[in-house]
């Protein structure tokens, strides 16, 4: 019973206080703005409102879960191209000192550019907006799986090295058996860190870029005489799914861990 | 004064010495030194080892902390390069590790990733190419029901307690067949309970194999080495250690824990250890 209690609803107790706080700050701020920040209860309003026909998909109106999914598409495929590069190249630099000296510099040079910068490099790449929030999305993906996927190859224990020796593991052995599954935890950390950043930048780009996705309807209530309330709509959808995002690459990072 | 023997009898005597004396040798390390290139300067660990070890004979390497068994040990698997000398195992020159030299490590050394079954699985899939599937399973199979651990073949390395690790290590070394068999401290982390039905499950796997296999082990534990072995080779501290001595066991197998610690013969040796092993004996206030 009491661990039925600590498990199942003291969860839903501290979350619901949160939540509750948070409201209560939210009511504070709007009165004080004299609603020009819309109340709680006001934004559920057009939440509601804003949540009606999510998937039209007309050429002057997209439904918010249309813009939703088209921002999800971006990051989708700039993550995923930005892994496809960053999990590799990490191992080679892991396991290879030569990789790594002459990789490392041009590491520690772009790694700190704000992604926001490689934007127009994209546009002038390929010639289209949408293409390159890609682009930035790709970039800004590289660098946390990037180190972490190499701390990770670089760190296996001599233990494991001399079992693939002693017993004669092949390099293909080696790097499935071996350098992978001890990597694993390291590469999951670098993957949630990447598509949290990436879904943190999507929306800066599609301001950017305009078109479709989250940030351009951000961009377009907010500058274009729209409703703030539909800004706070769209700042709880984001925070929402960047939440998600986060817990499925949590859950993801918990599988492939092991006890040593 | 001369004696004359009876050249029939002659005859008879090499018929049953031949086999004896020509036990054909299954290692052979001729002046094997070691030394490690650091910032300091260049560290010997090993200078100048000789030894032999007949095929089926059990040898144990016994030493202080540092004194360059494990080195001496990784020069006959092949893990560590001799600087000058060379090692022969089998008739074959060491130049690294084989399927004819099975190695326990001093920690297990399990992939904690993997199953107990996989962990023995992935080493008989790599060292033993030439198997088909099906034989491989056999092996993996056989080898886990001789240490007992077939019920646990789910397992992960995490879910094990320290000797049932350390039975998966030797069924994987086993799998592989050696017929030289390397254990690197191999019961150093166990509890004294554990340890001592180990050094017994160990005797009867050998037995089990018409005591055909070559048995080197590091240890630090006197009683183990006596127990076990048919010569102790003695260690000088490093660094540049070299054999002190090489003390024979003359004990008859099987040998029973309990009735060994009486024997007279027991008692010397382990006297003789414990005076090679430790210089003062007494604490001076």
């Amino acid at each position: 019973m009491k661990l039925f209690l600590s498990k199942y609803i003291l969860p839903i107790v501290y979350f619901i206080a949160g939540m509750g706080i948070l409201a209560a700050i939210w009511s504070v701020v709007a009165q004080s703005t004299n609603n020009e920040v819309p109340s709680p209860i006001n934004t559920w309003e057009v939440f509601k409102e804003v949540l009606q026909n999510p998937f039209q998909n007309d050429a002057d109106i997209k439904g918010i879960g249309t813009k939703l999914f088209s921002s999800l598409e971006r990051v989708g495929i700039g993550f995923g191209l930005g892994s496809l590069i960053a999990i590799p190249l990490g191992l080679l630099l892991g396991s290879s000192k030569v990789a790594m000296n002459i990789f490392n510099p041009i590491i520690q040079i772009l790694k700190p550019v704000s992604p926001l910068a490689w934007f127009p490099l994209g546009l002038a790449i390929f010639q289209d907006s949408p293409k390159a929030s890609v682009f930035m999305i790709f970039i800004c993906c590289l660098w946390p799986t990037l180190i972490n996927t190499c701390f990770g190859a670089s760190t296996i224990p001599q233990d494991h090295k001399n079992v693939s020796k002693a017993f004669g593991f092949s390099t293909w052995k080696y790097i499935t058996r071996i350098m992978l599954p001890y990597s694993f935890p390291h590469i999951f950390t670098g993957l949630r860190l990447s598509v949290g950043i990436a879904w943190m930048v999507i929306v800066a780009g599609e301001m950017l870029s305009g078109g479709s996705g989250l940030g351009n309807f951000v961009w377009e209530e907010g500058f274009n005489g729209g409703s703030t309330a539909k800004i706070l709509v769209a700042i709880v959808i984001i925070g929402l799914v960047g939440l998600f995002l986060d817990k499925l690459f949590s859950m993801l990072q918990k599988k492939v861990s092991f006890v040593a | 004064m001369t004696t004359l023997i009876n050249p029939i009898h002659q005859n008879i005597a090499d018929a049953i010495l031949e086999p004896v004396l020509n036990i054909p040798n299954a290692i052979e390390i001729n002046n094997v030194s070691v030394s490690f290139k650091s910032a300091k300067g260049t560290f010997t660990a090993l200078k100048e080892i000789n030894l032999t070890v007949k095929k089926g004979e059990i040898v144990a390497l016994i030493g202080h902390s540092g004194c360059g068994k494990s080195t001496l040990m990784g020069c006959i698997s092949g893990m560590t390069k001799a600087t000058s000398g060379e090692v022969i195992a089998n008739d074959k020159k060491v130049t690294g590790p084989g399927p004819d030299r099975g190695i326990v490590f001093q920690n297990y050394s399990l992939l904690p990733w993997l199953t107990v079954y996989k962990n023995i699985y992935e080493a008989v899939d790599a060292a033993l190419k030439h198997l088909t599937a099906s034989e491989k399973k056999t092996l993996v199979e056989d080898n886990l029901k001789m240490v007992k651990l077939w019920e646990h073949k789910d397992k992960l390395p995490g879910q094990l307690s320290g000797g049932m690790k350390q039975r998966v290590a030797i069924a994987r070394a086993f799998a592989i067949n050696p017929s030289i068999l390397l254990l690197d401290e191999p019961f150093g982390a166990l509890d004294a309970l554990t340890k001592s039905s180990m050094h017994v499950e160990l005797l009867k796997l050998w037995n089990l194999d018409n005591r055909e296999k070559t048995i080197i082990m590091v240890t630090h534990d006197i009683e183990e080495a006596i127990f076990l072995a048919d010569r102790v080779v003695v260690m000088n501290n490093g660094p540049a250690a070299t054999i002190k001595e090489i003390v024979d066991v003359p004990l008859p197998r099987p040998r029973n824990k309990k009735d060994i610690v009486h024997d007279s013969v027991y008692m010397d040796i382990h006297d003789k250890l414990l005076n090679l092993l430790i210089d003062k004996f007494s604490i001076e206030d």
